[in-house]
Formats: structure tokens, sequence, C-alpha cells
């Protein structure tokens, strides 16, 4: 464990920024909430903050992009991938549990089995993470039911903790060792009290999360739950009030699916995009001849949750959903995951 | 590393008009693409996108692949607008393909509809390249009309390629010069000959089919482990990465298409 100032982690930043694309967490002065933001010049803007907690937008932009071009055809008939040094070199600085967590469950899709998506694997090996400790949680916030914790406990290179005067540094990689040595001057050992603040901090944030969510089933029964509930109208009031605008999954850091398209960019050269989609939308899985497995707009939003909590327990072993709590803030129809859990565990018991 | 969305290269050398909606093409890819039958591949319309389809060749093939195809929507259309020399591209092979390990020394019973038989010949040409290696194959194929049965110039060579070889077909309903079997598809399941306890039977074929054959097989005395079905979900990707084609926890371009009914029978709409 090793302790940084406050002016030498700026130091730190501005160091790395050299290297690549800067990004922290910066404070809305109006909601008091935070959103990624790129660093183009130093010092650091004064709404910088790397305590409270996980910004609106998630994590996995940065590995997975919006939008991406995948390939452009015909040509020389090679499905060789280009040169990853055309690809951007991100470092994102205060990425929270919930967002470190959702990356390795996307990983597992995109860069294991017998295909891998090499435009994510490239980007995901160029991202520099400094994950950071929650200092406060919202009100959305359930990383606890899905047994997580408010601070990061792997898949960081760097992660930070703020205490008085600057920062408890853990060390998450060889990348993080690298980068640590590099710049071994700016670190000192930590102090007995430094420790002993931070993890009166974790303890702090964690028990409010635990009373936050009292009232909540804990996800490790939520499969088990879920699967006695497939054919229950409980689904129906759930999903009353859902106006399909796909926000949930937009926003939500494990949500991985995409749509492939291709367009014509000039005479003979065509291009074939990666872009995200949405299993809420109609259209979503859509066949010839209208044929639809999930018609009604109670099968997509139940899918939904057994794709998470469900299939993908069975398929990959681990539950999509880090407990982040971004598709509670952002559903305009108020739906909450926590909630319709809730629901669907009083109708099992009935 | 490679690219895996990158379409190969291929040139339709020859399209071969099956019924007036159903065509195949003969493609000639850039390099060899081996397969195995019931595996599947995307097939790249320039500009205009993408659509899975299985090859109705013999996987023994690999400089050419035929692959026959209903006419249906977007990609669908501009495939059957298109002329030989045309340049289209292809990705893949994905999925499992048919258990064929799993056939050997059975009664192998397969159920064809429509453009369902597409599939279904590549594996025909798969059993037929050895059919001692079963106890016996048994086909059974629909359409609605005369004109709508594929591939019918090949029947009389499937049939008759060794002994314990049968093949029959049916159309829905009357219709004039037609002189053989007349119902639907699972009429031809009514008194099976086949010993059903060390039988197989796989289908293909509209969701409306699968359902009704699957509810034959049943009826009949098949159990649910014993029968295997192509299903059909919508597909991007093809490699289980975009998370559109799930059937219950499985994704179909990874774990099927052709899935064994027991694994997928408590799905929800599970015909669609
Ligand atoms: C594994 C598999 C094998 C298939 N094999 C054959 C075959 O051998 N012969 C044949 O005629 N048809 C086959 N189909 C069905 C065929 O893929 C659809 O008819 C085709 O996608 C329709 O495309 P479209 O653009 O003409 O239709 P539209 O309705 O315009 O569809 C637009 C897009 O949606 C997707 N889509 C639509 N329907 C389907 C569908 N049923 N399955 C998957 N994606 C779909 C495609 O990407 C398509 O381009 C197969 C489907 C699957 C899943
Ligand atoms: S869900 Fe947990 S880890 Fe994520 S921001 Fe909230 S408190 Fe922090
Ligand atoms: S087609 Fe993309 S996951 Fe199956």
């Amino acid at each position: 464990m090793h302790f940084i100032d406050s002016t030498n982690f700026e130091r730190l930043l501005k160091k790395l920024s050299s290297e690549g694309e800067l990004f922290v967490p910066v404070r809305n002065e109006e909601n008091g909430k935070l959103s990624l933001s790129r660093v183009d010049a130093f010092p650091l803007d004064e709404n910088v903050c790397f305590d409270g907690y996980r910004t609106v937008e998630p994590l996995k932009g940065f590995a997975q992009f919006l939008r991406s071009p995948v390939a452009e055809y015909p040509s020389a008939d090679s499905d060789e991938m280009a040169d990853p040094d055309g690809f951007p070199d991100y470092i994102v600085v205060g990425a929270r549990a919930c967002d470190v967590n959702s990356l390795e469950l996307i990983d597992r899709i995109q860069v294991e089995g017998e295909f891998i998506d090499p435009f994510y694997k490239i980007r995901r090996d160029k991202l520099l993470l400094i994950a950071a400790d929650c200092s406060e949680c919202g009100d959305s916030c359930f990383c606890t039911l899905l047994g997580n914790k408010p601070w990061p406990e792997k898949g960081f290179d760097l992660s930070i903790a703020k205490v008085s005067g600057g920062f408890v540094v853990d060390i998450g990689s060889d990348r993080g060792t690298a980068v640590f040595e590099e710049n071994k001057d700016l670190f000192t050992e930590t102090r007995e009290g430094q420790i002993k603040a931070r993890d009166e901090i974790r303890e702090r944030v964690a028990s409010e999360l635990e009373q936050k969510n009292k009232d909540f089933p804990a996800a490790d029964k939520l499969p088990e739950i879920l699967r006695g509930a497939l054919n229950d109208e409980v689904w129906d009031e759930i999903a009353a009030h859902c106006v399909e605008c796909g926000a949930c999954t937009n926003i939500c850091p494990t949500c991985y699916c995409f749509l492939l398209f291709d367009q014509k960019l000039d005479g003979e050269h065509f291009q074939r995009v990666q872009s995200w989609d949405s299993c809420q939308v109609t259209g979503y899985a859509r066949m010839a001849g209208m044929l639809n497995p999930r018609p009604r707009l109670t099968d997509r939003v139940k899918h939904r949750y057994y794709h998470k909590y469900d299939y993908l327990v069975s398929s990959h072993e681990a539950i999509y959903c880090t407990g982040c709590g971004r598709c509670i803030d952002t559903c305009s129809a108020g739906i909450d995951m926590r909630e319709s859990f809730k629901k669907v565990k009083e109708k099992a018991k009935r | 590393m490679k690219n895996p969305y990158y379409p190969i290269d291929a040139v339709i050398e020859e399209i071969i008009e099956e019924t007036p909606t159903i065509k195949t093409f003969v493609l000639k890819p850039a390099r060899p693409i081996e397969f195995r039958a019931g595996q599947f591949m995307q097939l790249t319309l320039p500009g205009i996108g993408e659509a899975p389809f299985t090859p109705s060749s013999s996987p023994k093939v690999t400089e050419k692949m035929e692959i026959t195809i209903l006419r249906t929507g977007k990609v669908t259309d501009a495939l059957h607008e298109s002329e030989a020399g045309a340049k289209v591209g292809l990705r893949g092979p994905f999925g499992k393909g048919y258990p064929l390990d799993k056939l050997k020394g059975k009664e192998v019973l397969l159920v064809g509809g429509g453009v369902g038989l597409a599939p279904l010949r590549s594996l025909i040409h798969a059993l037929l390249d050895k059919p001692s290696d079963y106890k016996r194959i048994s086909i059974k194929n629909g359409a609605r009309l005369p004109e709508e049965l594929c591939f019918n110039d090949q029947y009389d060579e499937w049939g008759n390629a060794a002994p314990n070889v049968d093949f029959t077909c049916t159309i829905d309903t009357p219709a004039s010069g037609w002189e053989g079997k007349v119902g639907l598809v699972t009429t031809l399941l009514d008194n099976l000959d086949i010993d059903i306890e060390n039988s197989i039977a796989l289908s293909c074929g509209p969701e409306i089919m699968l359902k009704f054959v699957t509810l034959k097989l049943l009826e009949v005395g098949y159990k649910p482990p014993q029968i295997y079905l192509s299903m059909n979900r919508k597909m991007s990707c093809g490699m289980g990465k975009c998370g559109r084609c799930n059937v219950g926890h499985y994704y179909l371009c990874v774990d099927g298409p052709d899935m064994c009914y027991d694994k997928i029978k408590h799905v929800p709409n599970v015909f669609g």
C-alpha cells in the first residue's frame, strides 16, 4: 500500500496525460452529479472530484463504442486486423467498483470463446484504469445486494481512496506496477492512520448501503426466484409503465448487446458498423415475416431481467448487474429493479 | 488477430431456380470454407446487410458452397434480384452443426418443410456419404404446393441411395397433376414404421411446422432428448457476442442452431 499526496497525484496525471487521453470525474455544479470529462489542460478544474460515488455515464463506452466501424470491404480479401496503433490510449481515473466489475463481465463475452471481438480487445488492453473508492453512495446504489463492495477489489491497474491530504493507492496489475515504478518518487509509504481512515470510510459507506437496501432481496437468490416466476402476471405489473425507450440498457454498464449494419461508402466500397442496441425495442428480435419471440413489451422487459439474472448465470456463471443503480435513476417510468425483485419474490411466496 | 466481422469475398457463380420463391445460389468464396452440416454462414450483400443461412451443399466440398434461399425481406429480395457474377461476402461458419456423432447406428428421421429442406440437404449429403453408419435414414418432406417442393429432381437419387434410405413427400392440399401424397407433413408421421426407441428425429422448417412436428413426434412416442429442431432467431454477430439470439439461456448462434428439444422445452414462446 502506498500514499500519494494531492499535488503529486496531479503531477502523476499530468505525466500520464502525455501518454493518452485522460478522463476524470467532474462534479456538475447544479445537480452535484459526476460525469467523466476529458482533461485538456492543467491544473485540474476545481470541480474534478475523486470521491463521492459513480459517474452518470457507464464505463463500457471506452471499450465498446456506441458506434464503431468494424470492417470495410472488399479490401484485398484479408480478415487480418489492422494495426492496434490506430486505436486511442485512454486513461480513466475514478471508476468505481460497480463500473470496474462491469468491464470484467463484458470481457467474458467479447474476448472469451471461439471468436474474439478484436476492437473491444484492443481498446480494453489499451485502457489504463485508475479506480476509486466510494466515499458516499447514491439513493439508487445497491452494489452490496450483489455481494459487491463499494470499493474496487480487482480489475484495475491502480486504485485510489481519498484520505486527508491525498490518496491511499493500491496496485492491481502489472501495468499498475509499471506506472508506480516509473513514478516512484511521487509516492510515499502509507502511515498507520491513513489506512485506518480509508477503512473507516469504507465501513461507513458499506453500512449505509446495507441500511438503504435492507428491504430488498439479495441477488444470489434471484436466479431461483426468477425461475419460479417465468409465466407470472407480476411481469405485466412491472412493465406497465415502461415506455420502451431503451435508456436502461444504454446506461447499464453490463449491457453489451449490439447490432451490425452495413452502409455504402463510395462506389464499390462498403462499411460494416457495430452499434449499441436495446432488447427493449420491438425490432430487436423481430424476424422475417414479422415473427417475434418477444412481441409484447412485457416479454421484453421480462427478458432483460432473465438475461441478466438467470440466463447469463447459466451460460457465463455471473449475474450481469453490478448494482450501480443507473437504470433506476434514468427510467422515466420509475421502474426500480429492486422493487421489481421484491414484487417477484413476494409473488413466489404466494 | 483475425477480424471476425470481415466478410470473405465470394462470387455468385450460378443461380438455380428451385421454386417461384426459392433459389439456390452457388457461391465461390475467395478461399475454401470448411463447415460441418448444420453450421450456418452470415451472407453479406454489399451495402445492404447480412442474413444467416445454412449451406445446402455437401460439407465435403469447400471451394464452392450452395445456399438455398427463400425470398422474404430486405437481404433476400436483393439476393433474388442479383445475377450470376455478382459479388457477395461470407462470414462463418458459426454454430455447432448437426449432432452427427449421436446419429451413428440410429434410425434417423428427417422432417423438412418448405425451405427447411435446404439445411437438411447438407445433412442428407453427409449421411448418404456413408449410409451404412446408420441403421436407417428416413426423409419426410412437405410443401404447400407441388411447385413449392425444392430439390424435387433429387428425391429419387436420395431414396435409392441405399436399401436403408427412404424418401416420402407430401403437399398440403390437392393440386391438379399431383399424384403423390396430400396432407400436412405431420401426416407422414402417423404409423411410422420406425423403431422409435432407437431413433433420433431432426426437423427444419417454419416455426409453426416445428411446433406441430414436435407435438406429433411426442404423440407417437419420441422423448424430448430424441428430437432436434433447427431453431430460428434473429441474428447479427453469429458468435455469441451481440446478445440477440437467446432461446432460454442458450445462444442459438453458438449452441445451435439445431437444438435438442429437451433443452429448450420450458422456454416461453419457444416456437415464436
Ligand atoms: C441459423 C439460421 C439458418 C437459416 N437458414 C436459412 C436457409 O438456409 N434458407 C433460408 O431461406 N432462410 C434461412 N434462414 C432464415 C433467414 O435468415 C431469414 O429469412 C433472413 O434473415 C431474412 O432476411 P431479410 O433481410 O430478407 O428479411 P427482413 O425481414 O428484411 O430482415 C432484416 C434483417 O433481420 C435479420 N433477420 C430477419 N429474419 C431473420 C431470421 N429468421 N433469422 C435470423 N435473422 C433474421 C437479418 O439480419 C435480416 O437481414 C435461417 C435463419 C437462421 C437463424
Ligand atoms: S453502486 Fe456501490 S460501487 Fe457503485 S457508485 Fe454506488 S456505492 Fe459506489
Ligand atoms: S447472433 Fe449475436 S449472439 Fe447470437
